[in-house]
């Protein structure tokens, strides 16, 4: 789920940046009020390696399989290092293996990050309802991979729908927005199982992982 | 560590010489002057300058070719696509689907974009290592939160890349059978992700022990950044001159090649 280079045009591209440098701008903010912020840097490093290998993980679904995006999970782990954490597996993606791309780096961070922030806070609220319990662990969990994925593939296809054929009118735009997001339900579910159950395997594991900084006291 | 984004960063050409901050600044200005281009008559100038760039950089062809495998799905999406579905000229039909003309203009459009926005990228990384490139990045202004990150993915990634393939092989000689989805399979594949990110996190802990024994986080010094040299700035001057013709030929749509 990236948008190539050469497919937005360049007004967008420069949008893309803006609302990602104030999402950043965003995340810096409040990882500095952490008490030790740097203690995180190699933490949040090698998770988001651990990440990015764990998206190519390819789940089947006969005939075919799919690998999963994970950007909800990473915002429940990571908390407000997600946002880094996502521009730079993205930089690395586009450098590495041209999948996305420097011009589009902007929007594809923003497309991901920004639901990965809202995954995070979605996580956050399981402390309302009992953290240690296993059902809202696991519930909440499933709301945050699903609305982490869920999010960014409406954005991704209402981004590509409104520029790229410049040709088409208006209301097929937004039908094919509805009918492609629509179409991504099942794998939307997928994720939202997959990270439910990944979550408790770290409750289990290593509950410390489950304390990131956008949960843990500041 | 293993990775082919150094491979040709050791080469002697122009590019390789010049100055990494002066680089970086110019070839993104140039990567988003290309992303401005829509009209037809500078995607041949925008292609001959992304030419001269490559030629310049002594990059081998097989590197180009190499790196566009992958995004030239994405390509042959919008080439199978587009024509059919964008426009309303239609120049003839195909299987019952109509080639519209408008469709073909857009896939011409994006494609040259496409190609001469990424063939610069591989210019711009492929000509320095990337820690020097990160560092360039840094000096720029980039925080150096997101550049200490960048530097331990890239040394920690391979490292993660074979533990997964290692676990994965495991898996596959006790017989686990990935084509099917069902509710032990997934869990297992949780399982294997979630073995994946425990054992980073133990082994950020080392890591950061490790930095701190080495006096990360401590005020050091600050090194001195090397003076940017005459030739190195008048190519960054030039290449924004040119990417800013680009972007003002494009804003009054003038159609150079008509004169």
């Amino acid at each position: 789920m990236h948008i190539a280079d050469g497919f937005l045009p360049a007004k967008v591209c420069l949008a893309g940046y803006a609302v990602t440098g104030a999402a950043t701008w965003f995340s810096l903010r409040q990882i500095r009020r952490d008490r030790d912020p740097q203690a995180n840097i190699p933490k949040a490093s090698l998770l988001t390696a651990a990440f990015f290998v764990g998206s190519l993980i390819h789940i089947p679904i006969p005939p075919a399989s799919v690998h999963l995006v994970l950007n909800g999970l990473l915002g429940a782990v990571l908390g407000y290092y997600a946002f880094p954490a996502i521009l730079v597996g993205l930089f690395f993606q586009a450098v590495m293996f041209q999948h996305g791309g420097m011009s589009v780096l902007g929007v594809n961070a923003a497309m991901m990050g920004i639901p990965a922030f809202l995954s995070a806070y979605v996580f956050q609220f399981r402390h309302r309802f009992g953290s240690d319990h296993r059902t809202t662990l696991s519930v909440f969990g499933f709301l945050a991979g699903a609305l982490g994925v869920g999010l960014s593939a409406l954005i991704f296809f209402a981004i590509v729908i409104a520029n790229v054929p410049s040709n088409l009118n208006a209301e097929a735009e937004r039908s094919a927005v509805w009918i492609l997001t629509l179409s991504q339900i099942p794998l939307v579910i997928i994720e939202g199982v997959f990270t439910s159950m990944l979550v408790l395997f770290l409750q289990q594991v290593k509950p410390s992982l489950l304390q990131s900084t956008v949960n843990s006291e500041q | 560590m293993r990775h082919g984004l150094d491979e040709y960063a050791r080469l002697d050409s122009p590019l390789h010489r010049w100055e990494p901050r002066c680089k970086f600044v110019g070839l993104m200005a140039l990567i988003f002057a290309f992303s401005f281009i829509e009209d037809l008559y500078l995607l041949l100038p925008m292609l001959g300058i992304t030419v001269l760039l490559y030629k310049l950089s002594r990059l081998p062809k097989t590197y180009w070719c190499d790196r566009l495998h992958y995004p030239g799905y994405f390509l042959l999406g919008v080439v199978v696509v587009l024509p059919f579905v964008s426009g309303e000229t239609i120049l003839f039909e195909i299987a019952g689907l109509a080639v519209r003309w408008e469709g073909l203009l857009d896939v011409v459009e994006i494609a040259t974009r496409f190609l001469c926005i990424v063939t610069v990228s591989l210019v711009l990384f492929g000509t320095s290592p990337i820690a020097t490139t990160l560092r360039a990045m840094r000096s720029l202004g980039v925080p150096s939160l997101i550049t200490d990150m960048m530097l331990l993915f890239y040394r920690y990634l391979y490292e993660t890349l074979d533990r997964l393939t290692q676990v994965q092989t495991a898996m596959r000689l006790r017989g686990f059978n990935r084509q099917q989805l069902s509710w032990r399979n997934l869990r297992i594949l949780a399982s294997l992700a979630g073995t994946l990110l425990v054992t980073s996190y133990e082994q950020s802990e080392q890591v950061y022990r490790a930095m701190r024994l080495r006096g990360y986080g401590r005020s050091t010094a600050r090194v001195s950044e090397i003076p940017v040299r005459t030739v190195d700035a008048i190519a960054l001057g030039g290449v924004l001159a040119v990417s800013l013709t680009l972007v003002v030929l494009q804003s009054l749509g003038i159609e150079i090649w008509k004169f």
